[in-house]
């Protein structure tokens, strides 16, 4: 008798459920929590998806990397790795740091990233990153169509700009010949103002001249301004060279998604880096045997006599070879080894030229952005333990919600067993009631979420909207009530993604709180003796 | 010790259709916080097939705590102090020492109850109040099986109590005496073999309270039901076919009072 489960508990569920605002509160309680989690969930992992496509938007999949000294004979190891199934492309690189000269004699450490335009933009997204170029179509937040770059009559300087970038060339105005160049982040050189919909316009600006007085200059610097770059070679022992310095003009700029790059790198054709490094394929003049025991080993022939001058030819170096899956979903570690044995039959192959491949660095775009992913990810997992906190008020709810309703049900329970139902069949009775106010709160919580999660950005304009008819009609002046300011952050829009593992987790969560909120309440229902209960008042 | 055939004179044999219940040595003490309050002092009583039995007491008496001992809702004291064991025999089968489970069972197919204030459930309609006891004994693929008959019999009693055009209203919605031909409803609906009444008319006015003896006495003629019911009132009582005296816990012959 009372067995579980029976048609009285639904009915009862059904009855209690739909005739009294307590537990309605309890499930908008639910439903708030679970679409507050949600919501919150899905912003930070789409800003951790955004985060993390940028990062990898500029260095591929897997990065093979030597650093400083670099490797040799690196087309070779890239004919190897095309040449392999998994393989979409592989490009080579050289990674190095520098001093950056500026307008007015700035100067700023920056990461050089020299690169080949062509592979490189096989590899990564670069021609997308690349900021000047010829725009049809607005900004998602540039309303107004305020952007420079929609305007026809710059439509083909942009063009040619965009060109020089993709190639880092530009034609030199004396000679007509193309020259290396130099594309900066977008914040690297400081004379692009962020504009409120995230995009940029040259600062134009008083600058002082020698003569003490001052001039107007417009600071759009690719196309038309030329910047110092200086570097400090090392040769294939690793000892460092003389610094060496080159004035380069600006191609255009970049924006990879991600403040620290924008603001630090600086990408470079990479003959021309090669060349600043001492890393260039070329000949030199030894005498002796290289690699001797002694330094003096060789440099002389059996009769005492200086040995002849030998013509050595040294091959180009790079420090990395960036390389693209041609299955963008696949799994990234396998791609990884699978690279690793590429790279070590090539070392074999040039056994005592090149790195061998138990000590050569292979790490995968998320290693190489450890830090900057473990960082969000700690953040994430902190506000998502907030606000899971937060949520077990829901529990507490619950719990208070069923006891004071127990209270004024006991007589029901008094009823019921002595209908013939069991304790435990009076414990189901709370226990459902309190998995449909879960089921009912969690549903509508997960409905909520998607609908504002999907619309986020909408209603985010909706709320910016708002602010400034309210500031300008009630203040005088516009409020500004842009959470998510583009301004202030690199994604123009709020990132989202709801990941239906993670909605799962949520929902689940939402029915388990209610359920632990109803179970002390259900003992006490199922514990109550029915004679007291019927004769309670 | 005093024994239910020592009451008011019986209008007939007490037992002429067997012996339904058998209530022997019945204590049952309350625990108020450190104070133990007896309540029963070793009740005797027996119950006929068929047989309605009214036990007569003022309040206080321990009218209500009989019942629940009997219908299972409570359990009587253990046998201390030398005192003999309580015994209380449904159909010869020993209803002291049963499982809770087994108390469940019996509640819920041998037992129906009616109180004196109905105890309906209000946020079910009356039809349902009266098939909830068949949704707790059927349990949920039984109910389901014969939910449009037992639906049926549910409108076919509300019917004959009158109640034919209330079947989709709520308790709140109810008068006194319709709200307890409802749990009268509500308890005939297992076909129970002991009907046991707690005040059916305690909440009653007078002439509401008439027409529900009148319907427990349609029942006792149409059906045979065994009844036991409680009452202080002596004229609701002599309705009955026997009396039985309850006064401060114990049954008493009329002299004795």
């Amino acid at each position: 008798m009372g067995t579980v489960p029976a048609v009285y508990h639904a009915l009862l569920t059904r009855r209690y459920l739909t005739s009294k605002v307590m537990p309605l509160l309890a499930s908008l309680a639910v439903v708030l929590c679970t679409a507050m989690v949600l919501i919150t969930w899905s912003v930070m992992g789409g800003f951790l998806n955004n985060l993390t496509q940028a990062g990898r938007s500029l260095i591929g999949d897997v990065r093979i990397a030597w650093p400083n000294v670099g490797f040799a004979h690196y087309d070779e190891l890239i004919g190897m790795l095309e040449a392999d199934p998994s393989v979409e492309a592989a490009a080579p690189i050289i990674e190095t740091f520098g001093m950056l000269t500026l307008l007015e004699n700035r100067t700023e450490g920056v990461l050089i990233r020299g690169i080949d335009g062509g592979s490189f933009s096989r590899v990564t997204d670069y021609p997308g990153t690349l900021w000047w170029r010829p725009l049809d179509e607005p900004m998602p937040k540039d309303g107004g169509g305020d952007d420079l770059r929609l305007a026809d009559e710059n439509r083909l300087l942009l063009q040619r700009i965009y060109e020089d970038g993709l190639r880092l060339r530009e034609l030199d105005p004396v000679t007509g010949r193309p020259e290396s160049a130099i594309v900066l982040g977008v914040e690297v050189g400081g004379w692009n103002v962020r504009t409120d919909w995230g995009g940029y316009y040259p600062r134009v600006q008083h600058l002082a001249t020698p003569e003490g007085g001052s001039e107007l200059m417009n600071k759009f610097m690719p196309g038309s301004g030329e910047l110092s770059l200086l570097v400090v070679p090392i040769d294939s022992q690793g000892r460092p060279l003389e610094p060496q310095t080159a004035k380069l003009p600006v191609a255009n700029e970049f924006e990879s998604g991600l403040y620290d790059i924008d603001r630090q790198t600086v990408l470079m054709d990479l003959p021309a880096l090669q060349k600043m490094l001492r890393m260039h394929a070329a000949k030199r003049v030894v005498r002796g045997q290289e690699g001797a025991g002694s330094a003096f080993e060789g440099f002389f022939d059996g009769e005492g006599e200086v040995a002849p001058a030998q013509t050595v030819e040294d091959p180009a170096r790079v420090t990395s070879v960036i390389v693209r899956m041609a299955d963008p979903d696949g799994d990234l570690l396998a791609f990884r080894d699978r690279c690793h044995e590429i790279y070590a039959e090539f070392a074999v192959a040039h056994a005592g030229e090149v790195p061998s491949g138990s000590v050569i660095g292979i790490e995968t775009w998320e290693d190489a952005n450890r830090m900057m992913i473990e960082a969000v990810k700690k953040e994430t997992g902190l506000v998502l333990m907030i606000f899971t906190f937060i949520s077990f008020t829901a529990v507490f709810l619950v719990f208070a919600i069923f006891w004071a309703m127990i209270s004024e049900k006991t007589k029901d329970i008094g009823i019921l067993r002595a209908l013939g139902a069991s304790r435990l069949g009076v414990a189901w009775v709370w226990l459902r009631y309190g998995l449909a106010i879960g089921v009912v709160g969690s549903v509508l919580g997960g409905v909520l979420a998607w609908a504002i999660v999907t619309n986020i950005n909408e209603i985010h304009e909706g709320i910016y909207t708002t602010g400034k008819w309210l500031g300008t009609h009630l203040a005088g002046r516009e409020w500004n009530w842009y959470i998510w300011d583009p301004k202030v952050y690199v994604f123009k829009e709020i990132p989202h993604k709801i990941e239906p593992w993670k909605a799962a987790i949520v929902l689940v969560g939402g029915l388990v709180s209610c359920l632990v909120g109803a179970l002390w309440p259900a003992a006490r229902a199922a514990r109550m003796h029915p004679v007291k209960a019927l004769r309670f008042e | 010790m005093t024994t239910a055939t020592a009451t008011t004179p019986a209008r007939a044999d007490p037992t002429p259709g067997g012996l339904l219940l058998r209530v022997a040595n019945l204590h049952k003490t309350y625990r108020l916080g450190r104070v133990d309050v007896p309540v029963l002092h070793g009740v005797d009583l027996t119950l006929g097939r068929g047989e309605w039995v009214a036990i007569l007491g003022a309040s206080g008496s321990g009218k209500s705590t009989l019942l629940h001992l009997i219908g299972g809702l409570d359990r009587p004291d253990r046998a201390r102090n030398g005192r003999a064991r309580a015994q209380i025999e449904f159909r010869g089968r020993d209803m002291v020492n049963c499982s809770q489970a087994e108390l469940n069972g019996f509640r819920c197919a041998d037992v129906g109850f009616v109180f004196q204030f109905y105890h309906l459930l209000p946020e079910l309609s009356v039809t349902d109040n009266v098939l909830l006891g068949t949704m707790i004994k059927h349990g949920r693929w039984g109910f389901m099986g014969q939910r449009a008959d037992l639906r049926a019999r549910a409108h076919k009693l509300l019917d004959a109590f009158g109640l034919g055009h209330r079947l989709r209203h709520r308790p709140a919605e109810l008068s006194g005496g319709e709200r307890q031909r409802v749990a009268i409803a509500r308890a005939l609906m297992n076909d129970p073999s002991l009907l046991l009444a707690d005040e059916p008319t305690g909440n009653l006015d007078r002439k509401t309270g008439a027409a529900i003896l009148e319907v427990l006495a349609g029942i006792r003629a149409e059906r045979g039901q065994t009844m036991l019911m409680v009452t202080h009132d002596p004229e609701i009582a002599a309705r009955a076919d026997r009396v039985v005296h309850l006064v401060d816990g114990r049954v008493v012959r009329p002299s004795d009072g």
